[in-house]
């Protein structure tokens, strides 16, 4: 076990004990952090990783929400096959996405997977027969009774479940050939990489756990509106990825939560709050270009990586 | 040439635009053989390694290795096929260690396992002279090293065509002939070589037989001495001077 397993080790007996001496209040933060903390570091494993800066990932996130909800609603499917079927629905959304963009990249990548997101959440709005529209869609609740302890357990058990399955991944050649395409594509194709099936595999495991999230999301606040699907959330997702470290998926996590509790303690503040989440972005991006969690880790560990880039500098 | 024909392209062509990058260049090569590709800037060379690379589809013609048709088939098959190549400027991923560098082309063989991939890397470091560099990052590395770490990545799909786009532009002298004797040392281990440069003295020093483009056409095939000494090709550079 190396000392960055130890914090993060940490960092999960807290979450596991929060709920006996914190009170509902922040069970409920928590709960809803994790939604986040589950949309930032698939994320990061999109765009910090494989180098796929896409701005539908939140459109994910509503697609998995939106399908298992209808599909619980109008077809009568029990809450779980529900959930694998909004899920697999987002991992096929994913794979046409990702084969629809593997063209573009940087600005173009961006600017169409944003204008597919719109066009998503427009649909989400207009079709009122399915999705009540703006009104929103009430999605009945996972377990009965008042408390917000089992959605926060189980949403900090999905998020365990994801950064393992994503570290699981990043631990196999997937995750040096992610890594390899983000350098340079046509580098890594004439080194044999298929980089067509690595870029779309990217898309349907990162597009999949976002549909996970929406999918938890929904049954958690017990209604869904295009509102999820909005520009300022996908901001604020690639914002909480930033701050706490784009290329560590635990950093991006905990990004989400950080970024999530501090909002809810400037609430005050009203919009001044999303000043000092852009001021606290710059001041990252300035002094902390790895992110918070690698600030947090590198009196720790120090990858050999580093030290050698240091001993040239 | 044609019992020991190895590998072949006819009749390329590739457009883009109205311009026209390379215009119906043929070129085969017999196993082991070392040759160099030169010609005045925008002639096609790099166009034609692209598309002996299968980065870039050829609008007309076909690609042969060792009898089998490679035309169309995406740049991965190519390497996979034993077509490795570098690029004028090195194109690394620079944001991974030298080692993870090496390891990507010997993983994309799916039966490839990694501690047979890092051995690998270790021969192809110690080859290089570049083993006390392991753990850098691409990026940290210098020009030269980068050339060399490049050539390595290449190697490392243990190629049976080695393209090598521009090998000595830049490089200080005593890492030119580093990398000659390199270039010489990997053709007698039975390498089939095409490189591309400007720099003719290295050429004439390094290889038996010369191709020379010109407005994306072949202008002379043969015997470097002879082809270096033949009028159009001198009057193909020395226009191409004047018309700058």
């Amino acid at each position: 076990m190396t000392r960055s397993h130890a914090v993060q080790a940490v960092l999960l007996i807290v979450a596991l004990a929060l709920p006996g001496w914190a009170g509902p209040y922040w069970v409920h933060v928590g709960a809803i952090a994790w939604y986040y903390a589950l949309l930032a570091s698939s994320w990061a494993l999109l765009a910090g990783y494989a180098g796929q800066f896409s701005f539908a990932h939140v459109a994910f996130a509503a697609l998995g929400g939106y399908a298992s909800a209808l599909l619980t609603l109008q077809l009568g499917f029990p809450p779980v096959p529900g959930i694998v079927a909004g899920v697999v629905l987002a991992m096929v959304a994913g794979a046409l996405i990702g084969w629809l963009v593997l063209r573009l990249s940087g600005p173009y990548l961006a600017l169409f997977t944003l204008a597919l997101s719109e066009i998503f959440r427009l649909i989400l709005v207009a079709e009122q027969q399915l999705t009540r529209g703006s009104l929103g869609l009430r999605v009945p609740g996972l377990f009965a009774g008042e408390s917000d302890s089992p959605y926060y357990y189980l949403g900090l058990g999905l998020l365990v479940a994801a950064l393992l399955l994503m570290a699981g991944l990043l631990r196999t050649r997937v995750g040096l050939f992610l890594r390899a395409i983000r350098e340079d594509e046509g580098a890594a194709r004439a080194a044999g990489v298929n980089t067509t099936l690595y870029k779309i595999l990217v898309f349907v495991v990162t597009s999949g756990l976002a549909g996970l999230a929406g999918t938890y999301y929904g049954p958690f606040i017990g209604i869904l509106t295009p509102g999820i699907v909005i520009l300022p959330e996908m901001g604020l997702v690639i914002a909480m990825a930033v701050i706490g470290g784009i290329e560590s998926l635990p950093g991006a996590a905990v990004g989400a939560v950080l970024v999530y509790v501090l909002s809810e303690l400037t609430r005050e503040y009203g919009q001044w709050r999303f000043v000092l989440l852009g001021l606290a972005l710059i001041l990252v991006q300035r002094f902390a270009q790895n992110g918070l969690f690698a600030v947090l880790e590198r009196p720790l560990v120090r990858p050999a990586a580093m030290e050698a880039e240091r001993g040239r500098g | 040439m044609a019992e020991a024909e190895f590998f072949a392209a006819e009749g390329l062509s590739k457009h883009f635009g109205g311009i026209s990058a390379v215009d119906d260049l043929s070129i085969s090569l017999a196993r082991g053989e070392l040759v160099g590709l030169i010609g005045p800037n925008g002639s096609g060379k790099t166009t034609t390694i692209n598309m002996v690379a299968g980065a870039l589809r050829p609008d007309r013609g076909a690609i042969r290795l060792c009898g089998v048709t490679m035309t169309g088939s995406a740049a991965h098959v190519f390497a996979r096929s034993g077509v490795a190549r570098t690029f004028q400027v090195p194109r690394l991923f620079r944001r991974m260690t030298v080692l993870e560098n090496l390891i990507v082309p010997a993983l994309s063989n799916p039966a490839a396992r990694r501690p047979e991939a890092e051995r690998r890397a270790g021969e192809v470091l110690s080859f290089l002279r570049l083993e006390h560099l392991t753990r850098s990052l691409a990026r940290a590395l210098s020009g030269g090293q980068q050339k060399l770490l490049e050539l390595g990545r290449a190697l490392m799909l243990r190629p049976t065509l080695l393209l090598l786009d521009e090998p000595f532009a830049g490089v200080h002298p005593q890492l030119l002939a580093q990398i000659m004797e390199h270039i010489s040392s990997l053709n007698a281990d039975g390498h089939t070589i095409i490189v591309v440069d400007h720099n003719i003295d290295a050429i004439r020093s390094l290889v038996r037989r010369t191709v020379v483009m010109a407005q994306g056409r072949k202008i002379a095939d043969g015997l470097s001495e002879n082809v270096l000494r033949d009028p159009a090709v001198i009057r193909a550079y020395t226009g191409a001077r004047d018309a700058h």
